[in-house]
């Protein structure tokens, strides 16, 4: 690309549209948790543990998920403080790294890679149920 | 030109005709398992209705004796969605059916709903009449509507305008919430009674209340604190307690601001059978909230339950920021933080 090129590129409407993307940007990280996920969009995810966080304020399981073209892609799952899933039997040994687990849970907003896990089926079948007491 | 000035005196006046619905009504739904309530306060507005449920502005729309009340609600995920009530007016009687409309994690059937107008009647306070509130107490199902709009004022919406709850909340990182908060979340506490207090000890993030019955005044040297100072008196058998010398907190999830002079009241009830207790919880901090915020909880007698220790690790939040690239950001918003 000529020098006479980037002058034009950087022409003052350019300019506002480079602005505009960055205040997109910065909007976009500046995502609250309430934000985070969406209602009415859920997902049911198969993978492989290789981080747990069983820890205050919320669980996070970090999963790896193949997707239809092949690619690993890293999943950040979030859960329920530690002390409501410890009342129902679900402890920090109950997930480990390594294991192969099903989730299904609510997407997160903007096609970012987070679930809010509902509920996440163990390789022998059980099903472990993460909703808020109510 | 008369039949001109009629026509232009109904359109001007849609509500003239209706019944008058200025008031406080009591309103109740109930879903499949658990009745919700609130406050519903209604007044007269130039083109029809100004209503609040529970201090938060809801919509009140009356056409002849038929009223359409929308209020929105947040569930325990923090989806928001609204509850559209639509029903008939029956002189101090209101009701319907309702629905809930957009997407929400706790699916709700559509059922009844009903209000009833609440005639104050300003007596003399009810002799003390304490009773025992000792006991762990677990959190049921929710009593109130989670009213999600509430009613602030302009530095109230100010700082919501620029609140980021991921970021900014006390309780990401593990910092004390306090009150009113920590009353509304569903875990479990126990009440210890001593002869001049009660001793409060709740699950969440492991914290300890002191709630005086003999009147006493915070200490000199006392620092104001997110559990502040608690006196409670006896109106009848209802504890009352006052709570102020609060640290500027939020509210809730949502980050709505609590300020240091702020007010909560309390109010716990027991049941007949001395197994269930209910508190309605009302804010009054006139820097922030234009009508007092209220909540309503309910909690069942379990002496067998177990109050759970609670640990809490910042490192997933702090970590997350990093990989996120948005430490710098986290920093730079200290100032929102406390």
């Amino acid at each position: 690309m000529s020098k006479e090129s980037y002058r034009q590129l950087l022409s003052p409407v350019t300019a506002i549209l480079v602005l505009c993307f960055l205040l997109a940007r910065i909007a976009y990280g500046h995502h609250s948790f309430t934000a985070e996920f969406v209602a009415d969009k859920t997902a049911t995810l198969s993978g492989t543990i290789t981080d747990v966080w069983f820890r205050n304020p919320h669980v996070r399981y970090i999963m790896h998920v193949e997707n239809e073209s092949g690619d690993v892609e890293t999943w950040d799952a979030r859960g329920s403080p530690v002390v409501w899933l410890a009342r129902k039997g679900w402890t920090k040994d109950t997930i480990k790294v390594g294991d192969k687990v099903q989730m299904y849970g609510f997407l997160g907003r903007d096609g970012i890679k987070m679930l809010s896990i509902m509920t996440i089926t163990l390789a022998d079948g059980t099903v472990l149920i993460d909703q808020v007491p109510e | 030109m008369r039949q001109v000035m009629a026509l232009l005196v109904i359109i001007v006046f849609p509500g003239a005709a209706a019944a008058s619905i200025e008031g406080d009504w009591l309103l109740s739904l109930q879903d499949k398992q658990r009745t919700l309530v609130g406050l519903l306060e209604i007044e007269k507005s130039e083109d029809g209705w100004v209503a609040y449920l529970e201090g938060g502005p809801v919509s009140v729309v009356t056409d002849g004796d038929d009223v359409v009340i929308v209020a929105d609600s947040r569930d325990v995920r923090g989806f928001v969605f609204d509850r559209r009530m639509t029903g008939s007016i029956d002189g101090d009687f209101m009701s319907g059916t309702y629905e809930q409309v957009g997407a929400a994690a706790q699916k709700e059937a559509p059922g009844p709903w009903q209000a009833k107008r609440q005639i104050s009647g300003a007596g003399d306070a009810p002799e003390p009449n304490p009773v025992d509130l000792s006991g762990t107490w677990v959190a049921t199902q929710e009593l109130d509507f989670r009213k999600y709009t509430m009613s602030l004022t302009p530095a109230g919406e100010e700082w919501l305008e620029t609140y980021l709850p991921y970021y900014d909340q006390p309780d990401v990182r593990c910092t004390s919430i306090g009150l009113p908060a920590i009353m509304t979340y569903s875990f479990p506490f126990e009440i210890i009674a001593s002869d001049n207090r009660l001793t409060m000890i709740y699950e969440y993030q492991s914290r300890v209340r002191r709630i005086w019955l003999d009147g006493r005044s915070a200490g000199e040297f006392v620092p104001p604190s997110r559990m502040g100072h608690s006196t409670a008196h006896w109106d009848g058998s209802t504890l009352v307690i006052n709570t102020t010398n609060l640290e500027k907190t939020v509210r809730d999830f949502r980050g709505e601001l609590i300020s240091e002079n702020a007010r909560v009241e309390e109010r716990y009830s027991l049941s007949a059978d001395e197994d269930t207790l209910t508190a309605v919880i009302t804010v009054h901090d006139p820097e922030n909230y234009s009508r007092p915020p209220v909540r309503r909880r309910q909690w069942q007698r379990n002496d067998s339950a177990d109050i759970f220790p609670y640990t809490c690790d910042p490192d997933s939040f702090y970590l997350k920021m990093y990989e996120d690239g948005e430490m710098d950001m986290y920093i730079e918003r200290t100032d929102r933080r406390f």
